[in-house]
């Protein structure tokens, strides 16, 4: 049935729909439950969900956080949009608070501490995975691994900001980009 | 006053949080800790722990370091931290709505996407030094990290969990 037969989801839907959706799935997961979601209530059509998830994870922001926000935006314009940002930012922001007043009650418990210590850790391999995954994807030009390898150690042994990473190395990349679609 | 600088902080993190805000890490880092010195750089990779292992995007731990940074009124610069770690990026995607169709048929989308990967990647990598920094030097931590990083690459065990294996471990080993 197309999206436009279906009765427009109330705010409250949408909200709760994002929710529950962000306080129980992680990563990569939570993409896949937001697309099997709105298919199912018949808020919008396969296409229309990958050109927003295109969007999505083109313009800045947390992916799942920006394709909640074009699925609110796409049933219900800007109301649908805060109703999706809302529902998708609160239960997170919940849970990292409750986390947090753990932390800062007990971090100084030696077991806790050491527990700490060693999810710490997890974190440090799970970004070096993240690293490794992400680099082998630019394998394919030589000048994107160079613009990695500069990148990584301006910002680490120089110390350059952030917005003139993206400046220069951003541009760089992107001219690149855009000589190779004219030719 | 703390809040208006976690406000402008962190606004400034969300617009440039391209690539699912990945490549942010090793300028909040900067201004977390070596600018305004509101966390240590221990307390910086405990938060980003955290915002791995809860549920919803990993830049939510903007709210801890908010936390942190306003002792007085802490609940306070959680919400303004978190509120301005998303509010900005949010605003340019409900903004970006009027000129989609466009951009739908237009090269740039690859050209932006594509183009700015490298550098992304790059400040990923800078992330790692910038977790370590604040990660226990030792045997213990590096091989923990190593096979963490491996099993993420070669199984499919979700991130909470093994960041919960890892910290088994240090239950044991890092006491």
């Amino acid at each position: 049935m197309p999206a436009d037969a279906q009765p427009a989801p109330s705010l409250a839907s949408i909200a709760l729909t994002f929710a529950a959706i962000t306080s129980t799935a992680f990563g990569g997961g939570q993409k896949a439950s937001i697309r099997q979601q709105v298919l199912a209530r018949g808020w919008m059509d396969h296409e229309r969900f990958m050109d927003g998830l295109e969007i999505a994870q083109v313009l800045p922001g947390p992916n799942i956080l920006n394709l909640a926000i074009y699925c609110g935006q796409r049933v219900r314009g800007i109301p649908g949009a805060i109703a999706a940002f809302l529902g998708t930012a609160i239960p997170p922001f919940l849970i990292v608070l409750a986390a947090g007043a753990l932390y800062f009650k007990f971090a100084s418990n030696p077991y806790v501490h050491g527990g700490l210590l060693g999810c710490a850790a997890g974190a440090l391999g799970l970004t070096v995975g993240n690293a490794l995954e992400l680099t082998w994807d630019e394998r394919t030009d030589w000048l994107r691994i160079v613009l990695v390898a500069v990148t990584a150690l301006a910002v680490s042994f120089l110390r350059m900001p952030l917005l003139l990473v993206l400046v220069v190395f951003g541009g760089i990349g992107m001219v690149r980009e855009y000589l190779r679609s004219r030719t | 006053m703390t809040v208006l600088h976690l406000i402008w902080t962190f606004a400034q993190l969300s617009v440039l949080g391209f690539g699912g805000g990945k490549g942010i890490i090793p300028q909040m880092h900067a201004d977390a800790v070596d600018r305004y010195h509101w966390i240590s750089s221990q307390q910086f990779t405990q938060f980003y722990t955290i915002g791995k292992l809860v549920p919803g995007p990993t830049t939510i731990f903007a709210a801890l370091v908010g936390y942190a940074a306003t002792p007085a009124r802490p609940l306070l610069g959680a919400a303004a931290a978190a509120l301005a770690m998303f509010v900005p990026s949010s605003a340019i995607m409900v903004a970006f709505d009027a000129f989609w169709e466009r951009f739908q048929a237009s090269p740039w989308r690859l050209i932006i996407s594509r183009g700015l990967a490298p550098a992304i990647v790059g400040l990923v990598w800078s992330s790692v030094e910038t977790i370590a920094r604040g990660t226990p030097a030792g045997a213990v931590p590096y091989v923990v990290a190593a096979v963490v990083a491996f099993l993420m690459l070669r199984t499919k065990i979700g991130a909470p969990l093994l960041i919960v294996l890892a910290g088994a471990v240090g239950v044991v080993a890092l006491r």
